[in-house]
């Protein structure tokens, strides 16, 4: 007994000392971790400053016209961003339109179709597809995508729509290169298809196996569980999920500039060359002087701004399931 | 004999009679189940009788709601799950592989543990599953869900705000919508699978009312963990032990005089 509340007294005697002499380490590690966080937040600060900044010359010479103008003149020094702004959401668009659908089929599988085997390929697939650094999907565009599908897509359906009307204008190619707008977007849906569903899946996964249930319990079919029950559940977040991917379309560089043509005029067919904001920087930055990089510099602020917003709202989309 | 089963016997008491005359609705026969290479279910043989509430009771993880889970085969959503044997549902046996599931599911319908509204109006929660299987002009469908939310004992509380989110409702409204979302389907057997576990007194009240009116329209199947609701509910009792049936019989004798000391012993709460 004696021994005990010794013991005791001793450990109390202790405690107070070694607070104290870990107080000033504590503090410090407080404090590097606060300044790790900090340094984040300048630097994002620091970029959209020195952006606004170098870009604000081009704003100021051509005022709305940079948005609004086509003409991008290296020569004349005149500048306008319309052909890539185009470029860029024409080609996020495509993107969308063909990888949205086949993510949301790759989630759907994944979580209610898929036998317990396949699903670790299959997902691993997926991650992987993430895993592939974008020059390899511009390399692998530009040398063996873009020869098949001038080949096999662009020439018959050139000649299949020529004079007809809207159609004969979208999808006819003057110079069948491979290249272009078509081209650009189908290689970022790719690029885009491992995000949307890995997101769409873990979104999926989270709603409770009894909602599911009760669907099939009143007699759904598969498709009518997912179309009338799942996806209204989350459908927020499945927006959210899409945004994501959204704004890595909005982006993304290096494989759009190896396959898009980099030509600046805006064209109504889908596979005629074309550039994106991002494509139009990586092109040019290399010998821009000038005017030409202040307005290369505000062709970046356009960018950050769409898919800082893009993104940010994605966020908060797909949060909204989670807490809830 | 313990208080609870003293408690139990006034309940019993106003209870229908039941006799061996009415007509067995689903039989179950042989019936074994395995989660992958777990035995869960042993040689089930149980008969459940037409227009009756037949309890399933006894202690977590006995096999009740893996029972209940079979009559509908919602088991068969997960692949490492099966059953063989025999569930004659009129005569049919619902296992065999011929039988088209979602129709069956739309025959025997199913209420969970917890209320699982469907992301829509609370119309359209009742009107999406009549419109799975039947095409009805608006009029007719107008009056199934009324007809539906009125069996619930919601349509008074609900008909104001047929339009809104059927999240809108409290949780007892809710698993009422999920009983009214059963019932419009015009099934043979109903199966609640411990519908008021996660309901306040107030709405378990409501809903053991709704099930003893229903009784007169529908076979209903519930398992519950609360003896006194299987007691004042129900006409027959199955008392479930380790994936075997120990005993099956008339709720009163079952609750009064068991057979089996099993039985008693889990009834008065000695084990379970």
């Amino acid at each position: 007994m004696v021994a005990l509340s010794q013991k005791a007294l001793v450990t109390s005697a202790d405690k107070p000392s070694r607070r104290s002499s870990f107080l000033s380490f504590d503090d410090a590690f407080r404090l590097a971790s606060l300044g790790s966080a900090l340094i984040v937040l300048i630097v994002l600060l620091g970029i959209i400053g020195s952006m606004i900044y170098g870009g604000w010359p081009a704003f100021r010479e051509f005022g709305l016209g940079f948005i609004t103008s086509s003409v991008w003149d290296v020569q004349r020094d005149q500048y306008g961003a319309w052909v890539a702004i185009v470029g860029t959401l024409t080609t996020a668009l495509i993107a969308l339109v063909i990888g949205v659908p086949i993510s949301l089929g790759i989630a759907v599988f994944l979580t209610q179709l898929c036998p317990p085997w396949l699903k670790r390929p299959v997902a691993t697939t997926i991650e992987l597809l993430a895993a592939v650094p974008s020059i390899i999907y511009g390399m692998w565009g530009l040398f063996v995508f873009a020869p098949l599908f001038a080949r096999f897509i662009q020439i018959p359906v050139s000649s299949l729509v020529e004079g007809l009307p809207l159609v004969g204008s979208i999808l006819y190619a003057r110079t069948p290169s491979g290249v272009g707008v078509l081209t650009a977007g189908i290689i970022l849906s790719i690029m885009i298809i491992p995000f949307i569903a890995s997101i769409a899946r873990d979104i999926l996964d989270q709603i409770p196996p009894v909602m599911r249930e009760s669907a099939y319990g009143i007699g759904c079919t598969t498709w009518e569980v997912v179309r009338h029950v799942l996806l209204p559940q989350v459908g927020v977040s499945i927006i959210g999920a899409i945004m994501l991917g959204l704004g890595r379309a909005l982006g993304e560089t290096m494989a759009v500039t190896f396959v898009i043509g980099n030509a600046n005029r805006l064209s109504a067919s889908l596979f005629d060359p074309g550039s994106t904001i991002a494509s139009r920087i990586a092109n040019e930055f290399n010998e821009a002087i000038g005017l030409q990089l202040n307005a290369l510099m505000a062709l970046g602020c356009i960018l950050f701004l769409v898919t800082f917003t893009v993104l940010v709202l994605a966020r908060l989309l797909v949060a909204r399931v989670k807490t809830a | 004999m313990s208080t609870i089963a003293f408690s139990a016997s006034s309940a019993v008491g106003k209870n229908a009679a039941a006799s061996a005359d009415v007509p067995v609705r689903i039989a179950v026969r042989n019936l074994n189940f395995h989660y992958g290479d777990f035995r869960s279910l042993k040689d089930i043989s149980l008969d459940f009788y037409d227009r009756q509430v037949t309890a399933l009771i006894g202690p977590s993880g006995c096999g009740k709601s893996t029972l209940l889970r079979t009559f509908n085969r919602i088991y068969s959503l997960y692949p490492e799950q099966r059953a063989d044997g025999e569930i004659l549902l009129d005569g049919q046996n619902v296992l065999s592989p011929s039988i088209d599931v979602n129709e069956l599911r739309a025959r025997v319908g199913m209420v969970f543990q917890k209320p699982t509204p469907f992301p829509m109006s609370i119309y359209d929660n009742i009107a999406f599953g009549i419109k799975l299987y039947e095409r009805l002009p608006k009029s007719e469908l107008d009056g199934r869900v009324e007809e539906a939310l009125r069996k619930a004992a919601l349509w008074d509380e609900a008909k104001d705000k047929l339009r809104q989110s059927g999240m809108s409702l409290s949780g007892g409204q809710q698993q009422r919508l999920c009983i009214a979302r059963t019932i419009a389907q015009k099934p043979e057997v109903i199966l609640l699978d411990e519908p008021t576990s996660a309901l306040d007194p107030i709405s378990t009240g409501k809903i053991e009312e709704l099930i003893e009116q229903l009784r007169s329209e529908f076979t209903i199947v519930i398992v519950t963990h609360n003896m006194q609701q299987a007691a004042r509910i129900s006409q027959f009792t199955a008392f479930m032990y380790l994936g075997e049936v120990v005993e099956f019989g008339p709720t009163t004798k079952m609750f009064m005089n068991p057979s089996k000391k099993q039985t008693q012993d889990y009834i008065t709460g000695r084990f379970g």
